[in-house]
């Protein structure tokens, strides 16, 4: 249980970077700063980004927190 | 029961956690002063605008955009990065002679962290607005998202965890006490009971933990370094070496300010003992090859800029070694090569100097500060491409107040820590 837990946080929160940095930012191309490549496609993509470290992170909060079963 | 009775409550306490001193006192008082002093300044500045800075518009108006508060903000993240990658490798290595300094340099990183995010807020004219749209509209393959979200949002998030893990098995030590922080104690513990199973776990988070923050410290300090070098019209910014070198200069202000602490908490301590020779030498040690390592990237910035740089590189060059900026430019490598010789010295006869140590960590933290100066101020004020005359910066007393405010509760927060958490591991000898 909190093996898995820890690491449907871990996985999580590295694909929600994926997703957030390749699919919801403003896309990869040239110019680069041209307005369609600066605006991010999904409000908020570098918040989501962001959210995805804090997740990884927490992922060993979780692991040292929850007791294993049987451990009381 | 009474305040004396109180008071003798903490006497068991170790490491003077609860025991509120005069001299304490003192300096609590004095840094809310100045603390406040800062607040003052920054509300001058956010009533009447930034006219009251000494910053302006680069060219126009013959300024600099980015003065203090940037020089500061990349000061600060770099003593941040640093920190958490000593605490890191420290328990990473198993570096076991340096774990008495590990929740310092934790300490340290969590703190210069918030006043790496002040020193930002301080240089933006509506830093609500920026709160808003940084995280709505940032650009995560922007150098810019990499510095001023992910080192300071992400960063501090982790060295948060980083911190409150290790600390739990001294929270669960200190629970023991009964003393009005024991709820404290007690939320911070969690549960752990230091058990066989609960150690092995830790060691594993630990292990873990640190092998995901020392690529993210050298991403996040690289990506600041990027914003400065990857800057192709603006001269003095613009070069592959500015990013190892921001690295660099990372770790010797990180090491230089955690070997203060260290002697000052030694001294207040009088923890003579757990704080010995030993540590002290090995953070020489660090500080000497990196002193060392950041010195040789001056050398061959200066000589490339100067012998083979377009000419607005060999400008700059001669701005910093005998222009406008020479005073600082030759005061910063005084500032490293003193004590990179001085440490040499102790590490050739391998007589360790305490007192030395220190003097070397103020040193080379001045440099820092200068060298990071250098970087942000003299390639706005002088290098622009577009026919512009020279430009000037000179900060005002708001910007110098904000400063002093943000040193003041940077060491505020360290002295009321030290009062309420063990700054060291407690050893469970002795403890009931």
């Amino acid at each position: 249980m909190r093996t898995g837990l820890m690491l449907l946080l871990v996985l999580g929160g590295f694909a929600l970077q994926g997703v957030s940095y390749f699919f919801l930012a403003a896309p990869w191309g040239f110019p680069p700063s041209g307005v369609e490549h600066s605006n991010p496609r999904v409000p908020f993509a570098a918040a989501f980004f962001i959210l995805g470290v804090g997740l990884v992170f927490l992922g060993a909060v979780v692991y040292e927190l929850l007791p294993e079963r049987g451990e009381g | 029961m009474t305040a004396r009775g109180e008071a003798s409550r903490f006497e068991t306490l170790p490491y003077g956690v609860g025991r509120l001193t005069g001299g304490w006192a003192l300096l609590v008082v004095a840094l809310l002063a100045l603390v406040g002093w800062g607040a003052y300044a920054y509300s001058c500045q956010f009533v009447e605008g930034k006219v009251v800075t000494g910053m302006r518009n680069i060219g126009t108006m013959g300024g600099a955009t980015w003065g203090l508060y940037i020089a500061f903000n990349v000061y600060f993240a770099g003593v941040a990065c640093a920190g958490i990658t000593v605490a890191a490798l420290i328990r990473l290595l198993n570096l076991n002679a340096l774990r008495a300094v590990a929740r310092m340099a934790e300490l340290l990183t969590v703190i210069t962290l918030i006043l790496g995010a002040f020193s930002v807020l301080a240089d933006l004219g509506q830093p609500l607005r920026a709160l808003i749209n940084l995280p709505l509209y940032a650009r995560p393959q922007s150098p810019f998202f990499g510095t001023f979200t992910l080192a300071i949002a992400g960063f501090l998030f982790d060295s948060l965890v980083y911190l409150y893990l290790a600390g739990r098995r001294d929270a669960y030590l200190m629970a023991r006490y009964d003393t009005p922080l024991r709820p404290l104690y007690r939320a911070w513990a969690a549960g752990y009971r230091d058990t066989p199973a609960e150690r092995e776990r830790h060691r594993k988070t630990t292990f873990w933990l640190a092998i995901a923050i020392i690529p993210l410290f050298i991403t996040a300090h690289s990506t600041l370094g990027l914003v400065f070098g990857l800057q192709v019209g603006r001269p003095g910014w613009y070069s592959a070496l500015q990013t190892p070198a921001f690295v660099v200069l990372a770790g010797v202000s990180g090491v230089g300010l955690l070997l203060v602490i260290a002697a000052i908490l030694r001294g207040y301590l009088r923890e003579e003992q757990r704080l010995g020779t030993g540590v002290f030498r090995w953070l020489g040690a660090f500080l000497l090859v990196l002193t060392l390592a950041y010195l040789y990237f001056v050398v061959v910035k200066v000589l490339t800029g100067f012998y083979a740089g377009h000419h607005h590189e060999q400008q700059l060059t001669q701005l910093l070694l005998w222009g406008a900026y020479a005073p600082v430019f030759w005061g910063s490598v005084l500032l490293l090569a003193l004590p990179a010789g001085l440490l040499l010295l102790q590490a050739i006869t391998g007589r360790w100097n305490i007192p030395a140590l220190v003097a070397c960590g103020v040193m080379v933290n001045l440099a820092a500060i200068g060298k990071r100066y250098l970087i942000v101020v003299p390639s706005q004020t002088h290098m622009s491409l577009l026919p512009y005359g020279p430009g000037f910066y000179a900060p005002t007393w708001v910007e110098y107040s904000i400063i002093v405010g943000l040193f003041a509760l940077g060491a505020l927060l360290y002295a009321l820590f030290v009062k309420v958490f063990p700054i060291m591991d407690v050893p469970e000898e002795g403890v009931r």
